[in-house]
Parts: structure tokens; C-alpha cells; sequence
């Protein structure tokens, strides 16, 4: 169970599977990092005060659904829904995330932020249920060209799993849009997942932007399709 | 599971210490540097009630207005001010113009404040006066 291969990985048990094959070709590269095959890239986990968010984030590992409301522009918290598929479990968790500093500068932005969550992992075709959480940190920094990001997070899935996860990001914005126009970055995410065979997962991306809308999609290394949407009012 | 209540507890101390200690260098620098944290626990300034506020659109330059999201924040906070008729948004400038109302404005402390409450930092403040 903890030494996944993640070569297996079918694409087509994905949510809003999404008809991409091999052939796409990487057409960024970047060299970054370090980082996992476990972990889902929670952009801007907190929001504007009394924003919701709703984050649906697929990738090769994992189906994850989060729902979360900012009470402040501090912190927010919600609901994390996790289909582990190679892990074969499920995890039901309430998710508080914290801005612990933001740095505004006046062409860029920086963020650090916690997250962590506790709930109950299901193994599937079992009835073995536990008490499980999670938790790590994210910080990223942007202006209106370049990102970049990087995130960890330790999960323990009480008595069926536990396993830690890191990843980094690097964008670039082809053009500058303005407020309310369509906004493109291609992007480039390194997953590390130390206990894995295949440790290191490449995954060039392209992200959309639009209004209330975030469509990010790509395809691995290893041929495993990544889908994310984020809609956030 | 110990070590993921510990790490979790861990975690949320210390950005409660952290907020914390932010509120704390917020609340002094109110008497001095306004670009640091400030909440609004008072009612909003609306209406010609003190000498900084003056009728007319104000244009405000924005620390870490980098993105939609950003620039949508802004939207939202000052959207939910009555005083507040539109407010427009400039990416490439990162600076947002807020058209009051007839007769209505903020005052710069609590344009300073709702802007830091949502996140980001005033870099200045400009009036056009009528």
C-alpha cells in the first residue's frame, strides 16, 4: 500500500476526465525542485473575507473536492473530501488553513501559509475506518509574469496509511491581461514523493483564468492527465 | 495519529501567535505608519465626518495587487460599503478608483483599513476633489 506505483495509474477514473493522451508533448520544461506523488496543489487556500471557494484538484494520486469559506483574510475553513486511488482509501476531513504572512510589495506578492485538517479515512472494500489529518505548509510568491510555489504535507490515515508529499510550481504568464480578461500561464509542477519507486513526478501544465474560474490542466511524465478547477466567489 | 494532532496543534499555534502578533504591530502602528494592519471595529466613516474626508472619487495605489482573484477582493469589500457606488480596477497601474455615491465617501483610515482587511497594503491615496 505505501510503495504505490503510480504507473498503474488509470486516467480515466479522473473527475472531468479529460480526453488528453501521451502524444502531448512537454512543451515547457523548468528545472525545479523537489517534491511528491501525493500532493494536490491548494492554490490560495484562504480567500477574500466572507469568500467561498470550491476546489475540485485530480491528478495521478488522487480526487480531492474542497469546500471552504474565509471568515477573515487570515484563515478559512471547510470541508476535504480525498479519493486516495492507488492507496485505496477515502478521507473525510474539516480543513483550517492560515495566512501566517503575506508580504504585498507593489509589483508582487508573497504568502505563507498552514493547513491541516482532521477527520476519517475509509479503506476501501473494507469497513476499517480511523481517525486520520493532515497537515503542512505552502508559500508561494507572484507578480503579474512569474510564480512560483512550493508545498508539503504529512497525512496519516490512522491504521491504513501514512506518507508525506512535497511540490513546487513555476509559471509564466505569456501576456499581461487586465482585470476581467482571460489570463493564460503555462506552468511547470515537480511532485515528490519520497517513499514512492518513481519519486519524481514532471507535470507541465496550462492554466486559465477567467472571472470567478480557474481550469488548470496538464499531463505527467508518466502519462497520468492533471485536472483542477477552482471557482471562487 | 499523535504525531498528526501534534503537528496540527503545532501548526495552528503558531499562526495564532502569528496573527497575533500581527494584530499587536497593527494596533501600534495606527499612530504612525498606516500601511501596516489596522481592523475596522468601528463603524464605517461615511459621509463628510472628519477633515480627510472629502467628496469625489479616490484613487488608491495598491501593494500586491497581482492578480483577478486580487483585484476581485477589493471588488467584493468595498462593493458591500453603501457609501461606495462602483469601484473600478487597474492591474497595470495597481490602483483602484473608488466612485462614491452622492454626498457619501470613506474617509483615508477606513479605505486604508477595509484595503488591509482584504489582504493588501495602501500605498497611497489621492483625492479628485469636485
Amino acid at each position: 500500500m505505501r510503495n504505490v506505483t503510480r504507473r498503474n495509474a488509470n486516467w480515466r477514473k479522473i473527475f472531468f476526465g479529460v480526453m488528453m493522451t501521451r502524444e502531448i508533448i512537454f512543451v515547457f520544461f523548468v528545472a525545479v525542485l523537489v517534491i511528491a506523488n501525493a500532493t494536490v496543489a491548494d492554490a490560495r487556500p484562504v480567500s477574500y473575507p466572507g469568500g467561498w471557494t470550491m476546489m475540485f484538484m485530480n491528478n495521478g494520486d488522487a480526487n480531492t473536492a474542497h469546500l471552504h469559506y474565509s471568515p477573515t483574510a487570515k484563515y478559512s475553513v471547510g470541508y476535504k473530501f480525498e479519493h486516495w486511488r492507488d492507496r485505496g482509501f477515502n478521507l473525510n476531513a474539516a480543513q483550517l488553513n492560515g495566512l501566517v504572512k503575506r508580504w504585498n510589495e507593489k509589483d508582487s506578492q508573497a504568502n505563507f501559509y498552514v493547513k491541516g485538517g482532521i477527520g476519517i479515512a475509509s479503506e476501501r472494500g473494507t469497513s476499517n475506518d480511523d481517525m486520520a489529518g493532515f497537515a503542512g505548509i505552502s508559500t508561494d510568491w507572484e507578480n503579474r509574469r512569474l510564480f512560483f510555489q512550493y508545498e508539503n504535507r504529512y497525512t496519516e490515515a490512522g491504521n491504513i496509511d501514512d506518507f508525506f508529499g512535497q511540490s513546487a510550481r513555476v509559471g509564466w504568464a505569456p501576456y499581461e491581461g487586465d482585470y476581467g480578461d482571460l489570463h493564460t500561464w503555462l506552468m511547470v509542477e515537480v511532485d515528490h514523493s519520497p517513499e514512492s519507486e518513481d519519486s519524481f513526478t514532471v507535470t507541465p501544465l496550462m492554466r486559465f483564468f477567467k472571472g470567478v474560474h480557474l481550469v488548470e490542466a496538464g499531463m505527467s511524465n508518466q502519462g497520468e492527465a492533471l485536472f483542477n478547477y477552482v471557482l471562487r466567489y | 495519529m499523535k504525531k498528526i494532532i501534534f503537528m496540527f496543534t503545532a501548526l495552528m499555534v503558531s499562526f495564532a501567535i502569528s496573527a497575533q502578533a500581527q494584530s499587536m504591530t497593527g494596533t501600534h502602528a495606527e499612530h504612525g505608519d498606516h500601511d501596516n494592519h489596522a481592523h475596522v471595529e468601528q463603524p464605517l466613516v461615511q459621509g463628510a465626518q472628519d477633515d480627510k474626508t472629502v467628496a469625489g472619487d479616490v484613487h488608491v495605489s495598491v501593494k500586491g495587487l497581482v492578480c483577478d482573484f486580487c483585484a476581485r477582493a477589493l471588488e467584493k469589500v468595498f462593493g458591500k460599503q453603501e457609501a461606495v457606488n462602483d469601484i473600478d480596477v487597474d492591474l497595470d497601474n495597481k490602483l483602484i478608483t473608488i466612485d462614491f455615491k452622492d454626498g457619501q465617501s470613506l474617509n483615508d483610515d477606513t479605505i486604508r483599513a477595509l484595503i488591509q482587511d482584504s489582504g493588501y497594503n495602501v500605498e497611497n491615496i489621492h483625492r479628485v476633489t469636485e
